[in-house]
């Protein structure tokens, strides 16, 4: 569904992506894994459309969903038309709006008008959401920031949601409980997950397949189970 | 104790003005992180645009000859709308490309300012320096409450701003476009995740803000019947510093900041030597921001400009 192929990124005059290429299939949950700097953010905002100078500029290849090219549509087209969103780095939540309101506003391109329904889908997913609703969401905690980083998405009406760093900062239990609700979403609702993660052997563990990145490249891909156990990944990504 | 209730009417429209200008800066601002100093001069071209739609409605031998009335309330939209539209091709033709190449907001700031001596030069250019006055588009009624005298038109300028304030606090806090503002002004990474078109947003700001500036130089050019190119700048400077002194960023600063500007040049200008005035004015802004960095009503922010 999801192809992207031989894509090069650039921030300015550095380039970030060399040419990668790598696909995900509609229902699937894949991992992009690496340490600080294999452009693993890169490559989401890069997927998203999302413009510089946060984001990079594509200076070659192709990404297209269901063979439609991104390429030419702003990230606003490609939330509301593709179904693809992320959950970015460091959450991003609207501090100064409400819980409610940080819902609501993710509503904007539904064409099933029934926000409420919708709203009532996420707090059952995160009960807790639903206890600080009228709350200033600058007020949560990270964990509770994070689920909230995640239905908003989810509000979107997404069928692809890619996540940046999900476990950055949470309690080990908040984030097993987390990855067991995402893990749902794709069982039940067949949403399509790629994750992003320095914790990699938690999204090898989650996913089905993985990618390894390096320096802006593919050095390894493979199922999550066998990249798992494969030595040198290991040694590089795992702490032995 | 009556002159005194006099020069607090007199505030009280003079405020309005000031509310009114100050209102679009903090819009822009706390939409784009984004000084707009060419604001006050689009200000200015309200007030013109009032005059030649005026004008133009009233001229008995004209294709229109309408009445007083009828010139008033087509006057008041098609002021408004021709401002905004002066305002959204600023944004365009401006501001947008820079934004767009990811330039900092200094290089936007500068541009807003020249943008501002553009128009201001522009319209010298094409219309000269002499100045105009609007055609009296209301019978004035001069009502006496208890020996303050309040003409129906200082009336209205202030039912206007107060009008303006309440629609664009409903509009900001129960709108979802309102929301999306909002939420640009905390994070504007985040918004085309939600799938908003952020451009859509700015526009739209833009259009408040700018019919609002329109709005009251249409009020303007009706209470005080000279209009000359550079009438929007220093009021334009004036209604600014109200908007930080408020708390740029925040609507209730910018209302509030606008009245109290009004409120200290009258007082001074009313009980002292009327050079005292922007002497006075200035230092005791200068005073409160020394006491609030951040203004009446604002919140401390990582980075301004």
């Amino acid at each position: 569904m999801l192809q992207v192929s031989n894509l090069k990124a650039a921030y300015g005059k550095i380039e970030a992506l060399h040419g990668i290429s790598f696909q995900v299939n509609r229902g699937e949950i894949v991992t992009l894994i690496g340490a600080n700097g294999a452009g693993k953010s890169t490559t989401l905002k890069a997927l998203m459309r999302l413009r510089p100078p946060e984001s990079p500029v594509v200076t070659g290849g192709d990404i297209t969903v269901d063979g439609v090219s991104l390429l030419d549509m702003a990230a606003h087209r490609v939330v509301a038309d593709i179904g693809m969103t992320l959950a970015p780095e460091g959450r991003r939540i609207f501090g100064n709006l409400t819980v409610m309101e940080n819902l609501q506003l993710a509503s904007w391109s539904r064409r099933e008008q029934d926000t409420d329904k919708a709203i009532r889908h996420i707090f059952d997913l995160f009960p807790r959401l639903a206890e600080r609703a009228r709350q200033r969401s600058d007020t949560l905690s990270g964990g509770e920031q994070q689920m909230l980083a995640i239905g908003r998405a989810l509000m979107t009406q997404c069928a692809i949601l890619l996540l940046d760093e999900p476990s950055m900062g949470l309690a080990p239990l908040i984030m097993y409980d987390m990855f067991r609700t995402l893990k749902k979403l794709n069982a039940e609702a067949g949403l399509t997950l790629i994750i992003v993660e320095q914790n990699a052997h938690l999204a090898l563990q989650v996913a089905d397949r993985g990618y390894v990145l390096d320096t802006g490249q593919i050095v390894a891909e493979g199922p999550a189970q066998e990249l798992l156990h494969r030595p040198e990944i290991k040694a590089a990504y795992l702490g032995g | 104790m009556e002159f005194f209730l006099q020069q607090c009417v007199n505030a009280l429209q003079w405020g309005s003005f000031y509310a009114l200008i100050a209102l679009g800066y903090t819009l822009v601002y706390g939409v784009l992180r984004l000084i707009n100093f060419a604001h006050g001069d689009v200000f200015m071209v309200g007030a013109y645009l009032a005059f030649f739609i005026a004008t133009g409605f009233l001229a008995p031998e004209g294709a229109f000859g309408f009445s007083r009335e009828l010139t008033l309330w087509l006057t008041i939209p098609l002021t408004m709308i021709l401002t905004s539209l002066v305002g959204v091709t600023l944004e365009r033709v401006a501001y947008r490309p820079l934004m767009r190449k990811g330039a900092h907001r200094l290089y936007v700031v500068i541009t807003a300012l020249m943008c501002g001596l553009i128009l201001e030069n522009g319209n010298l250019a094409l219309l000269g320096a002499s100045r105009r006055a609007l055609p009296e588009l209301l019978d004035k009624t001069v009502y006496q409450i208890g020996g303050v005298a309040v003409t129906n038109l200082k009336l209205w300028v202030i039912v206007a701003a107060v009008l303006v304030f309440c629609a664009l606090h409903l509009i900001v806090t129960r709108t979802r476009m309102g929301m999306a503002m909002r939420a640009v002004s905390w994070d504007r990474f985040a918004l085309p995740l939600m799938g908003i078109p952020l451009e859509r947003v700015i526009v739209f700001t833009f259009v408040l803000g700018s019919a609002i500036a329109g709005l009251g130089g249409l009020l303007f050019a009706m209470s005080y019947p000279a209009l000359d190119p550079y009438m929007g700048a220093m009021t334009g400077w004036k209604a600014f510093i109200a908007a930080v002194v408020g708390g740029i960023g925040e609507i209730r600063g910018a209302f509030v900041g606008g009245f109290l500007l009004a409120f200290v040049e009258i007082m001074v200008a009313a009980f002292l030597p009327s050079t005292f005035r922007d002497l006075f004015a200035f230092s005791t802004l200068l005073f409160i921001l020394w006491l609030r960095p951040t203004g009446l009503f604002g919140r401390p922010l990582t980075s301004k400009i």
